[in-house]
């Protein structure tokens, strides 16, 4: 904790070696926890990019209120959700796309995101869990990722969405609920 | 087992799927590729800077701001003239209308009073 303490001042005089360290101490937490959200491997290495930057230029905005890595998924959760946002809305507004008839259902759409850190057996489950988690609204997202991929306690994930322990419960049990659903729905499509 | 029995059986794993799932691995070089795009970043506002503290430029851009100020004065006295006239167009419009609404207003008394 101290070794913690002392490299986030040595970042604030903007020492480029505690910055490495930072970013190597790190970087596998921020790059999954994005990668659980875009569940696309190019553009969750973009986004980790722009959160190490967020970090190296924002650092003076850190308090020592909440834990770094508190701070650090915060910034990590967000960068995700922003980038699927503004992705969403181009494809709203692609031309293309509504040419073509929109991007329809989102359960019918192929499973093709494989984490690297699914194990093999699991890999065609966890692809189609992956693509239920896609239509998930974004707290339950936030929640089920945080928890289930980076294994945060409940505690933890709500310091991270800033709110209770229950509230984060009650998300938990939502995301649950509607993830049986879809599977439910999908399954009674494609099961053989 | 029944169909819906399988399914719901196959629900439960895929729920389960995720459990044990080992923490995803950076690329090894991301420290590098954050060190190129932060230089990046900085050689683009080094351009931009470098770009307008040249002399021309400069003195360009000195020149336009002026311009515009001598415009901008220009303009907002015409602006006035075409101010006092419109004011004056409306006091004449205002009188008018006092006018006919005067003469309304008093028909319409006499009109009660008939």
């Amino acid at each position: 904790m101290t070794n913690e303490t002392e490299l986030i001042e040595q970042l604030k005089q903007g020492d480029q070696t505690a910055f490495k360290t930072i970013v190597e101490q790190w970087q596998d937490m921020v790059y999954n926890t994005i990668l659980g959200i875009v569940q696309n491997e190019t553009e969750a290495e973009d986004l980790a990019q722009d959160v190490f930057i967020k970090v190296f230029e924002k650092i003076d905005s850190f308090k020592g209120d909440s834990k770094f890595s508190t701070w650090l998924y915060r910034i990590a959760t967000t960068t995700a959700l922003d980038h699927l946002r503004s992705k969403k809305r181009k494809k709203r507004f692609g031309f293309l796309k509504s040419m073509s008839g929109g991007d329809g259902d989102n359960k019918d759409q192929v499973a093709d995101f494989h984490h690297p850190g699914v194990s093999l057996d699991n890999k065609e489950r966890a692809a189609v869990l992956f693509k239920a988690i896609e239509a998930l609204p974004e707290n339950q997202k936030l929640a089920y990722t945080l928890h289930k991929l980076e294994g945060l306690s409940y505690r933890d994930v709500s310091e991270v969405l800033n709110t209770t322990v229950s509230a984060v419960e009650s998300l938990m049990s939502r995301a649950n609920q509607n993830l049986r659903k879809q599977l439910e729905e999908y399954y009674n499509k494609h099961y053989r | 087992m029944t169909q819906k029995e399988k399914i719901h059986e196959e629900i439960e794993r895929t729920l389960q799927s995720l459990d044990g799932t080992k923490r995803a691995e950076a690329n090894p070089f991301l420290f590098t590729r954050i060190k190129a795009r932060m230089n990046r970043k900085a050689n683009a506002w080094e351009g931009v800077f470098s770009f307008i503290s040249k002399p021309a430029i400069a003195i360009a851009i000195l020149l336009i701001v002026m311009a515009v100020n001598g415009w901008a004065l220009w303009s907002s006295g015409a602006g006035d003239e075409i101010a006092g006239s419109d004011s004056g167009n409306a006091s004449e419009l205002a009188n008018e209308y006092n006018t006919v609404a005067s003469v309304n207003n008093y028909d319409y008394e006499n009109m009660t009073s008939e």
